[in-house]
């Protein structure tokens, strides 16, 4: 089927198991997130040029494309760290004030990130947005409620936001319990 | 199969409010990034997990019902997210290979 004409059903493919690994610089508070393919995750600080990174956080996370079943038009997002559900923390916060608008439609809103620095680091365009949204309200289209995805760049002030990444942290924390 | 069939059934108990819901299938994984890839909607989500992001991998997926299993303490903050955005939450002090396997004899496939 032509893409131009093709009513997209998407699917997820390229499935990859990971880390998202948050590390911090001591020397200048740079804060920076990467996924890494490693099998254990990164412990150690260590020096990059200018910088001393201590990780912060290790959590697992998946990291996935997206490929039409009709057309087979593949979306890469190697650029999503991961979406988080907005729980309305900022009343001034312009995800907020959509949230508020569009539950009493039962739509929730999910906020899609990129890694940090943002600065540095390419973020995931509103047109891979749009049909990340798409991909998900496909996957539940017998449900009465749907999903709305917007971009980070949305929030008001990050440091004031209480939301958290899906993403599982700690799991490899989880030990037998010691013989006696 | 109703969910509250199986709530019946299974003597599951509710730490949230209930909605009539239908339950299409069976997910068992105690790790969100499983939710977000494999999950399907309508299913019933057998976990230990109890924090407050299992509501956000819930509702993304617009799982059924989450089922906790060995009891495990839910604390409130999770319960009450999961009443804001109407994700049920269930108890049983059986293990997730006991839950199946009752599911089953109950109909779920």
């Amino acid at each position: 089927m032509q893409e131009k004409t093709c009513s997209h059903l998407w699917e997820m493919i390229n499935v990859q198991s990971g880390f998202i690994i948050t590390e911090n610089c001591f020397r200048c508070n740079k804060t920076s997130t990467y996924f890494s393919f490693e099998e254990r995750p990164p412990l150690e600080e260590y020096r990059d040029g200018e910088h001393f990174w201590n990780i912060m956080e290790s959590a697992q996370s998946i990291r996935f494309d997206l490929k039409c079943s009709n057309c087979d038009k593949i979306i890469q997002y190697g650029e999503l760290a991961g979406l988080m559900m907005c729980t309305g923390c900022d009343e001034k916060c312009e995800i907020t004030k959509l949230m508020k608008k569009l539950e009493k439609e039962r739509t929730w809103v999910y906020v899609a990130f990129g890694f940090f620095p943002v600065t540095e680091r390419k973020q995931i365009s509103t047109e891979k947005i749009s049909i990340l949204e798409e991909y998900f309200n496909q996957r539940r289209k017998s449900s009465r409620s749907k999903i709305k995805i917007v971009s980070s760049e949305m929030i008001g002030n990050i440091a004031t936001c209480y939301a958290e990444l899906i993403k599982d942290v700690g799991m490899l924390s989880l030990a037998p319990p010691e013989k006696e | 199969m109703k969910l509250q069939e199986i709530i019946e059934k299974l003597s599951l108990k509710a730490l949230t409010n209930l909605e009539d819901k239908d339950v299409s299938g069976v997910f068992i994984s105690d790790m969100l990034s499983d939710v977000m890839s494999s999950a399907q909607a309508g299913n019933i989500w057998l976990t230990v997990q109890t924090h407050k992001n299992i509501v956000s991998a819930a509702n993304l997926i617009d799982i059924s019902a989450v089922l906790v299993t060995y009891d495990k303490k839910v604390p409130d903050d999770t319960i009450e997210l999961a009443n804001r955005f109407h994700v049920i939450i269930l108890s049983s002090p059986l293990s997730s290979f006991q839950l199946a396997s009752k599911l089953v004899e109950a109909g779920i496939k």
